[in-house]
């Protein structure tokens, strides 16, 4: 087969997804990503490594936002998907009830402490805390809770009224003692090694402490114990690390033909503040024949800033004034990630062990490849 | 055995051991053995003690109305 070399311009619009007035073209995916007929795509690490890019624009505890840049949409996805349901955290798991006079019923309350997101110190929640076993056939399953899979938290709040109250004072957290239940009401009950591992600052603890558990009435009590035990978000959400892991494809602008004066001053008013910007025209650009520019020396000229910002609502391309002269796009490879922690990981280490635990599926992929040949 | 049949509460039912060896047992034991019952008033919401046999009513206000308590027994669920 004859092998022809593909043009820059070819490379540029395979990495495009096109986005007209109606439609949008080149989604898919092929069966061999970044594979293309007549020409030498062998898989190369060295080359994934040249091509592979992650750039940080937010990087705090609570959120994160990156861009992964070179690989195809099903390691983008992946994850994601890993980031969603395969990184562990702890949460409730049960609730023994002792006395709940609230209003709120046992289950209703059982089910709002489990989605509560706690967090604790990073070495015993990494190193320490293991998974809770299966407990042998005819074996109660207690039988399996030790120090390093079991966390025991306590909730003791009886609501009394408040003689200091003003008189007349209508607002309940003022006129009764625990008129409110909040996850700060919730204590920590470590037991063997934990009192090693989650001590002082490292405390299991509620990542909110004014989360809003119960309301109660002077006379109305909630007695209860808990265990938490280390879970994975495909098996419940209130163990998935994050509040949203997604990503989206970096907009691209293409400006065609030059938009001048006060088109260019409607053109930039299409797109969110700060995607288009408005520049001088300059004596050589007006200078150069065929650029479009000539004899507007001076003028302002709509040019693209930041397109990251861009939401890609496609205004401009309902106006006739701008028909050719702009074309909107997605970059392909370009993935924007934003991940938002519960607080039990920093949202950047929460990334930083779905590539770990995608390593960790290769892994044992190959290894049942190899067995299967066997 | 079934699950209706009744039990005197012994504590807490949750125990786990602490690095393999030293149980652990929450033990919240109540009035249990005295054979004095609480009820609540309907009228006053007083917490109301009877003996057995003694006439159903409040003490403080005198209603006839008396509700029964929530179970003692530990109830467990799971935080799904």
């Amino acid at each position: 087969m004859p092998r022809k070399q593909p043009t820059e311009e070819d490379l540029e619009r395979r990495k495009i997804v096109s986005v007209n007035a109606e439609t949008v073209t080149d989604v898919t995916s092929t069966d061999f990503p970044g594979n293309w007929p007549g020409e030498n795509h062998a898989w190369d690490i060295e080359k994934v490594i040249r091509d592979t890019k992650i750039e940080f624009h937010q990087n705090e505890p609570a959120e994160a936002s990156f861009s992964l840049i070179g690989v195809d949409a099903s390691i983008a996805n992946a994850f994601r998907r890993i980031m969603i349901a395969d990184i562990p955290t702890i949460a409730i798991e049960k609730v023994f009830i002792d006395n709940n006079t609230s209003v709120i019923q046992d289950e209703v309350l059982a089910h709002r402490l489990g989605l509560i997101p706690f967090t604790g110190g990073r070495e015993g929640l990494d190193n320490f805390m293991r998974w809770l076993p299966k407990p042998k056939d005819n074996e109660p399953i207690e039988s399996t809770y030790f120090d390093y899979n079991t966390i025991s938290l306590e909730l003791k709040v009886t609501c009394t009224d408040n003689p200091d109250a003003a008189p007349g004072e209508k607002d309940p957290r003022k006129l009764y003692n625990h008129g409110h239940v909040y996850a700060k009401d919730i204590v920590f009950a470590p037991v063997g090694r934990q009192v090693k591992y989650f001590a002082g600052e490292d405390a299991i603890r509620p990542v909110n402490p004014d989360i809003l558990i119960a309301k109660l009435r002077p006379g109305q009590q909630i007695e209860l114990s808990m265990i938490m035990h280390k879970g994975v978000g495909s098996d419940h959400a209130k163990f998935s690390p994050v509040a949203t892991a997604s990503y989206r494809l970096l907009p691209t602008i293409t400006i065609l033909q030059p938009i001048l004066g006060r088109d260019a001053e409607k053109f930039a008013k299409c797109f969110p503040e700060g995607v288009i910007g408005l520049a001088k025209v300059t004596k050589e650009e007006a200078a150069r024949q065929g650029s479009g520019y000539e004899g507007h020396a001076g003028e302002l000229k709509a040019v693209v800033v930041n397109p990251m910002l861009d939401t890609v609502s496609r205004e401009c391309l309902r106006h006739g004034e701008f028909k050719d002269k702009v074309r909107l796009g997605r970059k392909r490879d370009h993935f924007i990630f934003n991940v938002e922690s519960t607080g039990q990981w920093e949202s950047d280490a929460i990334f930083l062990a779905s590539i770990a635990h995608l390593k960790e599926k290769a892994r044992k992929l190959e290894q049942q490849v190899v067995d299967m040949v066997r | 055995m079934s699950r209706e049949q009744y039990q005197i509460p012994t504590g807490s039912q949750q125990t786990f051991a602490a690095g393999g060896s030293n149980t652990v047992a929450t033990s919240t034991n109540r009035e249990f053995e005295t054979g004095i019952m609480h009820y609540t008033c309907g009228d006053c919401a007083a917490r109301v003690p009877l003996e057995k046999g003694a006439a159903i009513r409040c003490q403080k206000c005198g209603a006839r109305v008396l509700y029964k308590e929530r179970t003692k027994r530990m109830v467990q669920f799971e935080a799904r």
